[in-house]
């Protein structure tokens, strides 16, 4: 079975790439500055932030680079939120096609986390600029050794975030409400996602509660390694993996039951 | 190369159907939800096709011709009954559904043959090739929103029909374009089923069904009311409409 799935997959990624590309080709299309946009679009971002948050609301975190610390947890963010809203989407915006030609179903919510993935990976080229070159003295981050596990936690945030498409897109085809209840979920979750604050300034309750959030795992993660230097904890390394495969595996479940009802009801 | 055997395919027609929550919920506690009403569009429906034969299936709108190409090409999972299918099949149900309006005629070209399940190397090998036969060539990086009806309907054609498929599904695209561009698509057409090709072939269009097909189907609410050779059923099916048109 996983032998037929690969031979599918690899029969049908010229058709995601291209899906993927033409993403990017619709989104940036004239534009006069294309492309540059993925990278220009956070840097804005970062600045906006960085004067409200920095200076006016003097928020901080304490003996750590805090424009780092927020932009890291707000980039990452932004890839779950974008993916999956997008994403959310694609099956239902993609009826033409469905309604006419076979394909495999998980193409469109697929390609539409990588093309965000990728525009993703082009903000942490900004991001890295705001970690190396921002803060001073003991806030200063330093490229350590560490680094070479972030991608783990790319990794495995990917996978959630594609599981939680899977069951998104499913869900939009039978219930439309979702498109705007999701909206909703979104706004909460990011609140209470320690991205503007560190989680020490909650009630101790609170504090145990938080770290079942998938997302305060990945940004956790990615934290540790960037702003403090250190190396992440082991529960930490097992949560990221179970969070990541749990919710792929639930959304290729909740996906592939339901895939052959969509042309039903799209 | 087809077989279907006892194929029945049943839809909701969706006039009371529940988008949302709370439609669902309301519907749940009056208990309307299990009053959903089934439109049987194909009825136990079974035929099977032979290597290199051509295929036509006529019939009145409505009758289950283009619900049943979409069976065999696999875009619906039949309600009960069993397609099997040997060969690739090429499906030409409905021209251009890849296309987005916003890309231009070249790099539509590339996303619409991968949604087909074509290669890059095959497309790139047949492009100049597919070009040509559109007669576009001049409108190759316009946005295919500019494009007439007509412009993008030669293009999916000439994308759609530039493999040579072991099995073709053809649902009334022959129609495509100006006279000239017409006379060309047929002779393509001819070509590509002369060529070895398994057809099955739905058109409204008697003469073309006579000159192409070797077997006819004839569907009828669903049902198969015949099954045999093209130009004694497509007679058989005439004088029937034209008399029920003849007795208003």
């Amino acid at each position: 079975m996983i032998k037929g799935m690969l031979s599918n997959f690899k029969k049908y990624s010229f058709l995601m790439s291209q899906m993927v590309e033409r993403d990017f080709k619709v989104k940036y299309k004239r534009s006069v500055l294309g492309i540059l946009w993925s990278l220009l679009n956070p840097i804005l971002m970062m600045i906006v932030l960085a004067l409200v948050f920095s200076n006016l609301f003097k928020a901080r975190v304490e003996g750590i680079n805090y424009l780092a610390y927020l932009m890291i947890g707000l980039v990452m963010f932004n890839f779950l939120n974008e993916a999956t809203n997008t994403s959310m989407y694609s099956i239902i915006s993609n009826y033409p096609l469905i309604k006419k030609v076979y394909l495999p179903k998980y193409i469109f919510p697929l390609s539409k986390c990588l093309f965000v993935g990728i525009n993703f990976l082009l903000t942490l080229i900004p991001l890295l600029g705001v970690i190396l070159f921002t803060g001073s003295g003991a806030t200063k981050c330093i490229i350590n050794i560490y680094y070479l596990l972030i991608p783990y936690s790319f990794i495995c945030m990917f996978f959630f975030i594609v599981g939680v498409s899977f069951i998104l897109s499913t869900l939009a085809v039978f219930f439309k409400d979702i498109l705007y209840i999701y909206g909703i979920v979104t706004t909460i979750w990011q609140y209470f996602t320690p991205i503007f604050y560190d989680i020490s300034i909650l009630p101790e309750t609170l504090q145990k509660i938080f770290p079942l959030n998938p997302m305060y795992q990945f940004i956790t993660f990615v934290r540790t390694i960037i702003l403090y230097g250190n190396i992440p904890s082991v529960t930490n390394f097992i949560m990221c993996a179970f969070y990541g495969i749990f919710f792929f595996v639930i959304g290729c479940f909740v996906f592939k039951a339901n895939q052959d009802k969509f042309i039903y009801y799209i | 190369m087809i077989k279907v055997e006892n194929v029945t395919m049943k839809f909701k027609l969706g006039k009371e159907r529940s988008d949302s929550l709370k439609e669902t919920f309301v519907k749940f506690i009056t208990g309307k939800h299990k009053k959903e009403e089934l439109f049987t569009a194909l009825d136990n429906v079974s035929f099977h096709v032979d290597k290199g034969e051509v295929i036509g299936i006529i019939g009145k709108n409505g009758a289950g011709k283009s619900t049943l190409l979409k069976i065999v090409s696999g875009v619906m999972k039949p309600t009960t009954g069993r397609v099997t299918v040997n060969g690739a099949i090429s499906p030409m149900i409905e021209l251009g559904a890849g296309f987005d309006m916003e890309l231009t005629a070249r790099e539509n070209i590339f996303l619409n043959g991968a949604v087909l399940g074509y290669s890059k190397k095959f497309l790139t090998e047949k492009f100049d090739e597919i070009v040509e036969f559109s007669e576009l060539k001049e409108f190759l990086d316009v946005p295919v929103k500019n494009f007439s009806s007509g412009m993008i309907a030669k293009l999916a054609f000439s994308i759609a029909t530039v493999v040579n498929p072991e099995i073709l599904i053809v649902d009334e695209i022959l129609s495509v374009g100006d006279i000239q561009f017409q006379e060309k698509s047929k002779n393509k057409m001819m070509e590509m089923i002369s060529g070895g090709t398994t057809v099955l072939f739905v058109s409204h269009n008697m003469e073309q069904i006579k000159s192409l097909c070797t077997k006819a189907i004839w569907l009828e609410k669903g049902k198969i009311r015949k099954i045999g050779s093209t130009i004694e059923i497509c007679e058989e099916f005439e004088n029937e409409v034209l008399k029920k048109e003849k007795r208003k």
